[in-house]
């Protein structure tokens, strides 16, 4: 068949099949939302609202791609992200703490949370989805309490301590894509080229074999938790960067979106399997879909309901590729 | 003897949790003189109408080992549909009432086409339909909040079903009354009838149910659907407690739900469960929501209580276990 | 004797690369226990599965009843009365016992399920049974034993008239046993056929009348069970001729240093007070018949599962192994009976599954040195002659003795000195066979030591130079080389006649 021989290309195989598929939406959906959008959709402004999103949420989608690779599941990702940047913003608005701590700070929570979900997913045997319940909660409540219900706005580019915000861009460079890159190619080299990575793929596919060759598999399950918390950590600092103000109680629908990318990305739910281009490449049709919805003049309700479609079709594909294989 | 045994068993985790809710209720008295007034009885309950729905519902999906995430946004979701009908389209209360109902069954069904026939992750699938659900109601009826008729107009009669006052203005917090039926009917329908016994026995060993010639797809998908109907039914209680519904809200809703059905002794792995116990278990939940504020603590203390309380629970099934 | 219920003729039935069953006859009579026996994998349970439906025969007949059947499914015999007693117990642990024995055919009244009608029917039946279980019990809460009456007590309510028995002993205590007999000696009055397949003598000269033997897949022969002896039911079991030849004498010097040490180690029912040496340059053969706890004892070794007592020293030292990491670090590998569920990654590289174990020799910093990974996964796929395109293929793309061909490399690249075989050809084709026996030869020549665990006495007697026998948890015997007989063997691997 054709489709068959355009796979055995070598070019095919050496970038992979479905990357090249994914880049194909991607322009397609590019293109699309331009012609419908009598071209508007191709201005500075959407281009950079566009990419105000992909940082933050790749750097989510990022992590839960460490946490999915192990068989498990983490969507507390998005409350916690909030509860990081909530916090630290309070301290740093209310106590006065000093900026470059605050941002160290957020990171630090996000690790903390890693640490607490993945302890207890790795040495506790809590099943992940009662854990991610349990934390996503937590870092609500957590959130809410601290900042006594009140949204947290951080500085202006204008002040003082607005240089945080060149981290998104700076005199109109978009730092933010050379940060997010640079990021996703050091997530690569750890899944791929490192132990750490091996061991989380290989512990994914088959935990049980890996225990059995003598490795301490729940020192690494918990480390892929803890790699996921520190990326929604820094998702957190890009997310104020881009937005500025951030309100207690939400979040919710960015783990959504986060595993979207993730498992349009070729993911596999199942574990053992896992791309960190593919996520990044999948973060970012994510985020240019959340914006040509808006761009058409759509709500945000509908990408809601478009993203959770998406995720469905992603996993039930992810699903039955499995069982034809069996 | 045995079944003295097995009863008493049951019987231990529920009497466990009445305990606990008793000595919150004892605790928030002491600590707090207003605690212990008729008006905070009253609101505790009116706070517990929907959660307690959603967990009675929710309950099914937990003990077939999975989970329905989607029934928080998605009682929002079915309120604000039936409301717009209602207030926006002359519709009549009835229908409109039924129709918040009746979305949430199709959710239902939804959810267990996606799980039990689709074979997808439960929390996956459902986390999805939450999403949907959250965006559904909004994208339906406009972005903006509706509020269904009020007590005092005529159409507002079915919150009466709720709390009923009086002509003297005494406040009787009727629901309580449903509530019980409604403990009643689905402990009979989960330990007396097929639905409930084939619930329970996927939750216990999938395979074997099969293997006994259970439409093993057809049970699992009602279990979905108890939820989502259940969701719809709170819905209802929500639109009549709450003077307006708002659109995004509904979010961590179904966390109450769920903690109060694992602290009332619902097995997150599956198989084990009472109706009863997860009743028991809402009020946990509901006395932290109202009480802490009664005793200085911020009502959000509640989140993180409900957080630690549900790994808690969760632990001491896993402990449970090793042995 | 009664008259004959049911007749299996001619029975065939092959499988990719195995002639699983070859023109079997099996014939069983009304109110008769007929022993099934033979050693393991000599096709018994394929055959009871070819009775039910589970597998569909390629040739022969069965009769049932004077009728020509064939059933599609366990749900077509059981509906006309063939059932099995399975070994392992497909119970549903969270109900009652009465819920269990009804499940799927529960009776109603109106919509409500008559949960007492069940508990008196379950009661009844119990009663007819004579046993003692009370139908509301939560079936976990049962013993193994009652929960195996339960499944026996089910078996008789669908109104059987033949009831297979596969292996039902294996997890019941004596007294236990005693009651299930009990059971069946009630149900041989009533006309039932049962055939009752195990490994154990006194049991099957207890409560069988006749015994079918089988072995490799063909019927040997029947036997009235009040006129043979352990002996002769053994001497049909193992009565083929050995082609290859056995090793005659080991090939250890006796003064060679006892590398492993193993003293009173127990670990649950299956491992009780198991004590052995390990030689230098050693193939210990573990042989026993399937339960006999060996691999339960190489995984309490290997701290995979946990031990309650017992010590063990590496080269004379004592040491302690809790966990795979501890006895990893001791210099053991355990190449398992399952390797895809426990011996290899199958979604990952020949390369990445040879360096699992030993990751920390191929870091280059904190990167993965991957070309020195591929240089020691090139030299063990040529050293092992592992058919492999390159090392960068998934192990799931090859055959079964490849791919335990790239655990031994696992182990080898760890340099581990102890090596515990479980089953190292199961599954593995003939010829690929051969070459796994070859490398073994050639590791212990290179001065490894291996404990091998083998289900086919043709291995034991061709590659042990000693022989441990295990029989239900227990040690019961070590033999050298030289004075291993198949018959000895069996002997010290079925149980005794009391």
């Amino acid at each position: 068949m054709k489709v068959e021989k355009i796979k055995q290309n070598a070019f095919v195989k050496k970038v992979g099949f479905n990357r090249i598929v994914l880049i194909f939406v991607l322009l397609l959906m590019y293109l699309a939302f331009g012609v419908l959008t009598g071209g508007s959709f191709f201005g500075f402004s959407r281009i950079s609202n566009t990419l105000n999103y992909v940082y933050f949420l790749g750097f989510l989608s990022l992590g839960v791609t460490f946490v999915i690779a192990t068989g498990g599941i983490d969507f507390s990702i998005g409350p916690v992200m909030f509860c990081c940047s909530l916090v630290s913003g309070y301290c740093l608005t209310t106590y006065g703490v000093p900026m470059a701590i605050s941002l160290v700070m957020s990171i630090l929570i996000g690790v903390l949370f890693g640490f607490f979900n993945g302890y207890l997913v790795a040495y506790w045997k809590v099943p992940p989805f009662i854990v991610s319940m349990a934390s996503m909660n937590i870092a609500k409540g957590i959130a809410a309490v601290f900042t006594k219900t009140q949204s947290v706005s951080w500085p202006q580019s204008t002040t003082a301590d607005g240089w945080y915000r060149n981290f998104v861009s700076m005199n109109g460079i978009p730092i933010g894509l050379f940060i997010f890159l640079a990021v996703s190619v050091v997530c690569a080299v750890v899944l791929n080229k490192t132990k750490w990575g091996r061991y989380i793929l290989c512990l994914g596919s088959n935990e049980e074999a890996v225990r059995l060759s003598g490795v301490n598999v729940k020192r690494w399950k918990m480390l892929a938790y803890i790699i996921c918390g520190t990326l929604v950590g820094i998702a957190s600092i890009f997310f104020v960067a881009a937005y500025t103000t951030v309100q207690p109680g939400y979040g919710d629908q960015y783990n959504n979106e986060a595993i979207a990318g993730c498992v349009m990305g070729g993911t596999s739910m199942a574990g053992g399997l896992a791309s960190i281009s593919g996520t990044v490449i999948g973060v970012i049709i994510i985020s240019l879909l959340q914006q040509g919805i808006l761009a058409l003049g759509f709500t945000k309700e509908y990408q809601y309901i478009i993203t959770g479609l998406i995720v469905i079709a992603a996993v039930y594909s992810d699903v039955s590729a499995r069982r034809r294989k069996n | 003897m045995a079944n003295k045994k097995a009863f008493g068993k049951l019987k231990g985790r529920e009497a466990m949790v009445l305990g606990i809710v008793i000595a919150m209720v004892v605790l928030f008295s002491i600590l707090s003189p207003t605690f212990r007034s008729y008006p905070t009885f009253v609101s505790v309950l009116d706070n517990s109408y929907y959660i307690t729905l959603m967990a009675l519902g929710v309950t099914f999906p937990l003990i077939t080992g999975g989970v329905d995430l989607s029934i928080g946004t998605g009682l929002v979701s079915y309120a604000l549909i039936g409301g717009y009908l209602v207030v926006h389209k002359g519709v009549p209360i009835g229908v409109g009432i039924l129709v918040c109902i009746l979305v949430g069954l199709l959710i239902g069904v939804f959810n267990g086409v996606l799980v039990a026939v689709m074979d997808l992750p439960p929390f996956l699938a459902t986390l999805c339909t939450c999403m949907i659900t959250r965006g559904l109601g909004p994208a339906l009826c406009s972005s903006m909040g509706v509020s269904w008729p009020s007590a005092l107009s005529e159409q507002g009669a079915f919150r009466k079903i709720f709390k009923f006052t009086s002509a003297s203005g005494t406040v009787i917090p009727i629901g309580i009354v449903f509530m019980i039926v409604l403990v009643v009917i689905m402990s009979f329908v989960l330990d007396h009838t097929r639905v409930g016994r084939y619930i329970l026995a996927i939750g216990s060993n999938k395979e074997a149910t099969r293997l006994a010639g259970v439409n093993v797809k057809f049970y699992h998908m009602m279990a979905y659907m108890i939820s989502g109907l259940f969701a719809g039914m709170a819905g209802v209680a929500y639109a009549a407690t709450y003077a307006t519904i708002y659109p995004g809200s509904g979010a961590g809703f179904e966390l109450d739900a769920i903690g109060g059905a694992i602290v009332g002794g619902v097995s997150a792995s599956g198989g084990v469960g009472t109706i009863l116990g997860t009743f028991l278990g809402v009020f946990v939940i509901c006395l932290m929501k109202v009480g802490l504020p009664f005793i200085g603590l911020q009502a959000n203390w509640q989140q993180i209580f409900t957080g630690i309380v549900l790994i808690a629970a969760v632990l001491v099934d896993v402990v449970k276990k090793k042995k | 004797m009664g008259d004959i219920i049911l007749t299996m003729k001619g029975i065939d039935k092959s499988f990719p690369g195995v002639h699983a069953l070859d023109h079997v006859d099996l014939e069983v009579r009304k109110g008769e226990v007929l022993a099934l026996m033979g050693e393991n994998g000599a096709g018994k349970s394929t055959l009871m599965k070819v009775l039910t439906g589970i597998y569909k025969k390629d040739s022969g007949t069965i009769t049932y009843e004077g009728k020509e059947v064939e059933f599609k499914n366990t749900r077509e015999a059981q509906d006309a009365g063939i059932v099995i007693v399975h070994q392992e117990l497909n119970m549903l642990g969270h109900l009652t016992v009465a819920q269990n024995l009804f499940i799927g055919r529960e009776f109603k009244k109106g919509i409500r399920i008559d949960d007492r009608k069940m508990n008196e029917e379950a009661q009844k039946l119990f009663e007819r049974l004579n046993v003692n279980i009370d139908p509301r019990e939560t079936m976990s809460n049962l013993t193994v034993g009652k929960q195996q009456m339960c499944e026996i007590a089910k078996a008789v309510s669908f109104d059987a008239k033949v009831i297979i028995f596969d292996e039902p002993s294996a997890a019941l205590t004596e007294s236990e046993i005693e009651e299930m007999f009990k059971i069946i000696r009630d149900l041989k009055k009533k006309d039932i056929a049962m055939v009752y397949i195990s490994h154990r003598m006194d049991e099957i000269k207890v409560i069988t009348d006749r015994v079918t033997v089988m072995r490799d897949g063909t019927y040997v022969g029947t036997l009235i069970t009040e006129k043979c002896t352990k002996e002769d039911i053994i001497n049909m079991m193992v009565g083929r001729v050995i082609y290859e030849d056995p090793k005659t004498e080991s090939a250890v010097p006796k003064d060679a240093p006892v590398v492993l040490k193993v003293e009173h180690l127990n670990a649950g029912r299956m491992v009780q007070d198991v004590s052995f040496e390990l030689h230098k340059g050693e193939i210990l053969g573990f042989s026993g018949l399937m339960g006999a706890g060996r691999t339960e004892t190489a995984r309490a070794l290997f701290g995979a599962d946990p031990k309650e007592s017992g010590d063990i020293y590496i080269n004379g030292n004592k040491v302690t192994i809790n966990n795979p990491q501890d006895a990893v670090n001791c210099g053991i590998g355990y190449l398992s009976e399952d390797r895809k569920r426990y011996g290899i990654v199958v979604q990952k590289t020949v390369a990445e599954n040879t360096t699992m174990a030993s990751m920390n020799d191929f870091m280059n910093g904190i990167f993965i040195n991957k070309n020195k990974e591929k240089e020691v996964a090139d030299k063990y796929v040529e050293a092992l002659a592992t058919k492999t395109p390159d090392v960068d293929q998934l192990v799931v793309n090859l055959s079964g003795g490849n791919q335990q061909k790239v655990v031994i490399a696992k182990w080898l690249t760890r340099n581990s000195d102890i090596l515990i075989f479980d089953e190292p050809t199961r599954g593995i084709d003939v010829g690929a066979k051969n070459e796994i026996y070859k490398l073994m030869n050639r590791l212990v020549a290179e001065g490894k030591s291996i404990i091998m665990i083998s289900s086919e006495m043709t291995e034991i007697l061709r590659m042990s130079d000693r022989i441990v026998v295990m029989c239900e948890g227990k040690k019961t015997g070590e033999l050298d080389i030289s004075e291993a007989k198949q018959e000895t063997i069996m002997n010290l691997a079925t149980r005794e006649i009391e």
